[in-house]
């Protein structure tokens, strides 16, 4: 018999209170992995629009909830661009509105059609659209191929209609289904006239980036540069607060978790004074009651973060297809959810059995054979 | 043992005391004897004399008020790891066998063997070569709860041998058991004597069980008062 199919067999031994535990630790874990790939999601998601414009890096009003809600002038782009070593800085206003049920946010981005090119916009079929036009929209090839429309069709967004004349590509998988018009024409449907919603920077090359940021953020306060996916808090409050909740749902599950294995094991260890006391009466070291303890513990608990990693996948899934989510939440798994929800299954194996592990390994074997 | 001569005694004990309740109940008061290798002794005396005491202490499960207790020649008060001492020196047999219940008995007496060197075949082998040694080959799957008393008491043995031992403690092994049994396990340990050489102390409070020993050694109040050969049997 191996040291591990004695642990294994404890644990089975006392298979309700076990599966009680391991059910608990399974929930706790299901909340793990479903709020770490809803954060992880929707950062990538709220990411790729950062991402949209081919650029070094953007900048966005300081501290607002939610990025679409930034309001940045037209005149701030202006001195963007007229520092030294920005190579191009483009202005655009973006709405996010709901096309149909299928599509409940579909992103209209305006951006002057001279930008386009240097926007990253390749145009594959059709034309641009007039730099006053109103009615005259391009869409992504993706959203093309998903709504069914081409070059010639018409396309009503919030009751107004748009004549799509053409068909782009950028390469970012967000951008490609979304749609494209007039900056001034976003700008008077939503009442926004001079004010771009981000604006994305590209420096010439070997000019200093962060010295570069440190003057804009100087000159103008209210405005924040974003570089990186884990600056993306600084524009948008909501991200933040959602990710922050996940640490805190993480927190929690790890204490709820740890509980619950500190009172099986507590229980277990109790009951098991004198087979404890016997162990290490025919010489079983301290270290190794210890370790039996322990592994009993991680058995239970990783038992459970299997169940729970498949429950919080299955959890995922029905979130991603929930109408309020659709097309904002698409569910991407990266591992480092995973490796954090067995992180915090060996957490709570660790942090649960320690007391009772020590209690049992510093029994002394003539009290605990005496236990009745 | 034949190289007993050779050999320091299994057993010296040294004035030994032993008293609990900062020294309001005395245990033992002033213990001194000696066991030959391959003895088989029976301490015997009414309950409450200290003969399961002195086993403790000779077990290492406790320690002496005052006194040295040496094991084949080395003192166990300083023994730089008692569980060692546990393991390889001394076999314990309980009066309530004290198996695991949820093993099976093969398991019973690997547990037994855990961190002592050998492999998991080479414990296996062992394991298996005890329960035949004490006739249970046929009960190796079997749980302590299927098994009778006298057979649990087997097993009890077989797991105080798993790592070959030199000396067998046995705690009043047969009080709980009908006579038959009794007598089967006795007949076990005389047998294990004759075949591995060990050390036996038997604690006991029944006289018949005591007269199988080489030597019944009868305390009283904490004290050794008298130590006679036993008789032959029959």
């Amino acid at each position: 018999m191996y040291f591990v199919s004695l642990t294994a067999r404890n644990v089975y031994t006392r298979k309700v209170r076990s599966s009680l535990t391991g059910i608990a630790i399974a929930i706790s874990i299901a909340v793990v992995v479903t709020m770490g790939v809803l954060t992880h999601s929707l950062r990538r998601t709220a990411v790729s629009i950062l991402r949209t414009g081919d650029a070094d890096f953007s900048v966005a009003q300081k501290g607002v909830s939610d990025v679409i809600y930034s309001s940045v002038d037209e005149k701030d782009v202006e001195l963007i661009r007229s520092y030294e070593g920005v190579e191009n800085a483009i202005g655009v206003l973006v709405d996010m509105t709901k096309l149909d049920e299928d599509h409940p946010f579909f992103l209209k981005l305006g951006i002057p059609p001279a930008d386009l090119e240097g926007f990253g916009v390749q145009i594959v079929a059709g034309r641009k659209y007039e730099p006053d036009s109103q009615t005259e929209m391009i869409i992504g090839y993706r959203a093309a191929r998903d709504l069914g429309k081409t070059v010639g069709d018409s396309i009503t967004i919030d009751d107004d209609t748009y004549d799509i004349v053409g068909i782009y590509a950028t390469g970012q998988v967000f951008a490609d289904a979304a749609s494209m018009t007039s900056l001034v024409g976003v700008q008077t449907e939503e009442r926004k006239p001079g004010v771009v919603t981000l604006v994305f920077v590209r420096i010439t090359e070997g000019a200093d980036i962060d010295g570069l940021r440190s003057l804009i953020e100087h000159e103008r306060p209210e405005l924040a540069t974003v570089r990186t996916e884990s600056e993306f808090g600084r524009i948008d409050r909501n991200l933040e607060l959602i990710s922050a909740a996940n640490i805190g749902v993480s927190a929690l599950a790890l204490i709820i978790g740890a509980v619950s294995i500190l009172n099986t094991m507590v229980l277990s260890v109790f009951e098991r004074t004198r087979e404890f006391g016997v162990l290490r009466a025919i010489g079983w070291s301290r270290m190794r009651v210890l370790l039996c303890v322990m592994m009993e513990a991680l058995v239970v608990s990783l038992s459970g973060a299997m169940v729970g990693v498949g429950a919080g996948f299955i959890a995922v899934e029905i979130l991603a297809r929930s109408p309020d989510l659709v097309g904002v939440f698409q569910p991407d798994y990266p591992g480092g959810v995973f490796g954090r929800a067995l992180a915090i299954a060996f957490g709570m194996a660790f942090v649960g059995a320690l007391y009772p592990a020590a209690r049992a390994a510093l029994l002394r074997p003539l009290d605990a054979i005496r236990h009745e | 043992m034949s190289d007993g001569a050779a050999r320091p005694p299994a057993v010296q004990v040294f004035d030994v005391k032993k008293s609990f309740e900062h020294g309001l109940v005395k245990a033992l008061n002033g213990v001194t004897l000696t066991i030959g290798q391959g003895e088989w002794v029976a301490l015997v005396g009414p309950s409450g004399c200290g003969k399961s005491t002195l086993l403790h202490l000779l077990a290492a499960l406790d320690t002496p008020t005052s006194g040295r207790i040496l094991v084949n020649g080395q003192d166990i008060s300083s023994l730089p790891n008692q569980n060692r001492y546990r393991r390889f020196e001394v076999g314990l047999v309980f009066q309530l066998h004290n198996l695991l219940p949820n093993l099976t008995a093969i398991q019973n007496v690997e547990v037994a063997m855990f961190g002592n060197g050998l492999s998991h075949g080479e414990q296996g082998e062992r394991a298996r070569g005890l329960l035949e040694a004490v006739s249970l080959s046929h009960r190796q799957k079997v749980r302590p709860p299927g098994l009778s008393g006298g057979e649990r008491q087997r097993l009890a043995i077989a797991r105080a041998l798993a790592n070959n031992p030199s000396i067998i403690l046995a705690d009043e092994p047969t009080g709980a058991l009908d006579s038959a049994s009794a007598e089967g396990v006795l007949d076990l340990f005389q047998r294990i004597r004759a075949e591995r050489g060990v050390t036996i102390l038997l604690v006991t409070h029944d006289r018949e069980v005591a007269a199988a020993a080489d030597r019944i050694i009868q305390m009283r109040d904490g004290r050794i008062v008298e130590t006679a050969a036993s008789a032959p049997a029959g």
